[in-house]
């Protein structure tokens, strides 16, 4: 016992003392760096960048909830279907920017006839785990003439905040952020 | 026999050609649908400018704001009332005659759960209610109406919008309104 003390004692004077404040000091620095590093995230305008989207409504001649690739190339925003040509927006005329969370039940309509005909209401039980969470992007922007469109995306969940920053990075400027959502105004408005 | 058979065969030519004439408008093939007149000027003439949608402060998602405001112009469109439908802020406004405004407030918004219906069946519709007012340029009020657009088996919620866009065209469709006379 005595001689636990004995060797327990230096160390907790050595943790105690300055040793102490220099730990302290050093996670300090480290939460600081690796905060400032996520809030600045770099984006490089040159570098094109796409994800895959469900276009819900909005884009002029393209269908009504359907699949394709959103990209941002130069000072353009594009949505490009399989096989179709890309619907394209400039960026210029982005007028807002909101990214919002949905939670949607997968698996279509086969799914809903699956549950529907499960007996002693399994349905319901699947229903209840058959669910998935989902960014919506909702872009606001004006044509030639001035009138205002709105388009609306589904995206795979944290994509939507991703595509905010490199439309963020390439000249729309973020203003207030709302209860659950997140707006974006380009800067030029 | 094969004489009174002709005649009888002439006979009803006669009669349909006789009621051909007699009654013009009520001819199956022709079409009807008139466009209903307002004040001696067709509706047709009416061109309308959608607004945005009023949130209101009810919380009302960005993304539902504009899913009512572009299923709108879709549903209005589709009415085929207007000569012309424009969009909010559109520069073309300002040279159009006989333009009506159309402005959506939100009344009321009881957001839902998919997953909810599909568990319970009975709970987790989303409900919209708007009042909806079809308005002249110097602010006069045409059409005043309250209008509800839910989800309540199946869909996701965004549909709630949809439904609410056709209820509103629906009404501006059916309700007999008419523009105020203009000073001349």
């Amino acid at each position: 016992m005595n001689l636990f003390c004995v060797t327990a004692c230096p160390r907790r004077d050595h943790f105690s003392g300055r040793g102490l404040i220099r730990i302290w000091l050093l996670l300090f620095c480290c939460c600081t760096y690796v905060l400032a590093q996520s809030a600045a995230h770099p984006v490089n305008a040159n570098v094109p960048f796409s994800v895959r989207v469900t276009h819900l409504l909005g884009l002029e001649n393209t269908k009504n909830n359907c699949n394709g690739i959103l990209s941002i190339q130069d000072s353009a925003l594009l949505f490009q279907q399989r096989g179709k040509p890309s619907a394209k927006i400039e960026i210029a005329s982005v007028r807002d920017v909101f990214v919002g969370g949905e939670s949607k039940q997968v698996g279509g309509l086969p799914m809903k006839f699956g549950k529907a005909a499960a007996p002693y209401g399994g349905g319901r039980v699947v229903s209840l785990f058959a669910h998935k969470k989902y960014d919506s992007l909702t872009v606001e922007y004006a044509d030639e003439d001035g009138g205002i469109h709105g388009m609306v995306f589904q995206l795979k969940k944290g994509e939507g905040e991703r595509v905010r920053q490199e439309l963020v990075g390439r000249g729309v400027s973020a203003i207030v952020p709302t209860k659950g959502t997140v707006e974006v105004t380009h800067g030029n408005k | 026999m094969e004489t009174s058979k002709r005649n009888l065969s002439v006979c009803c030519a006669t009669a349909i050609v006789a009621i051909a004439f007699a009654f013009p408008n009520r001819l199956p093939a022709q079409t009807t649908a008139a466009a209903p007149t307002t004040a001696g000027r067709s509706t047709a003439q009416v061109s309308v400018q959608v607004e945005r949608v009023d949130p209101a402060d009810l919380g009302l998602a960005p993304s539902f704001q504009l899913a009512i405001y572009e299923s709108l112009l879709q549903e209005l469109n589709k009415t085929k009332r207007f000569n012309q439908v424009l969009r909010e802020g559109d520069r073309r406004a300002s040279e159009i005659p006989n333009l009506l405004i159309l402005k959506t407030t939100i009344v009321k918004y009881m957001p839902g759960s998919e997953t909810r219906r599909a568990v319970t069946t009975i709970s987790g519709a989303t409900k919209l209610t708007v009042r909806s007012q079809l308005v002249t340029a110097d602010g006069k009020v045409v059409l005043d109406r309250t209008v509800n657009g839910n989800v309540r088996f199946f869909g996701s919620n965004l549909r709630a919008t949809h439904n609410l866009a056709k209820n509103i065209a629906k009404a501006i469709k059916k309700s007999p309104w008419s523009l105020p006379e203009q000073p001349s």
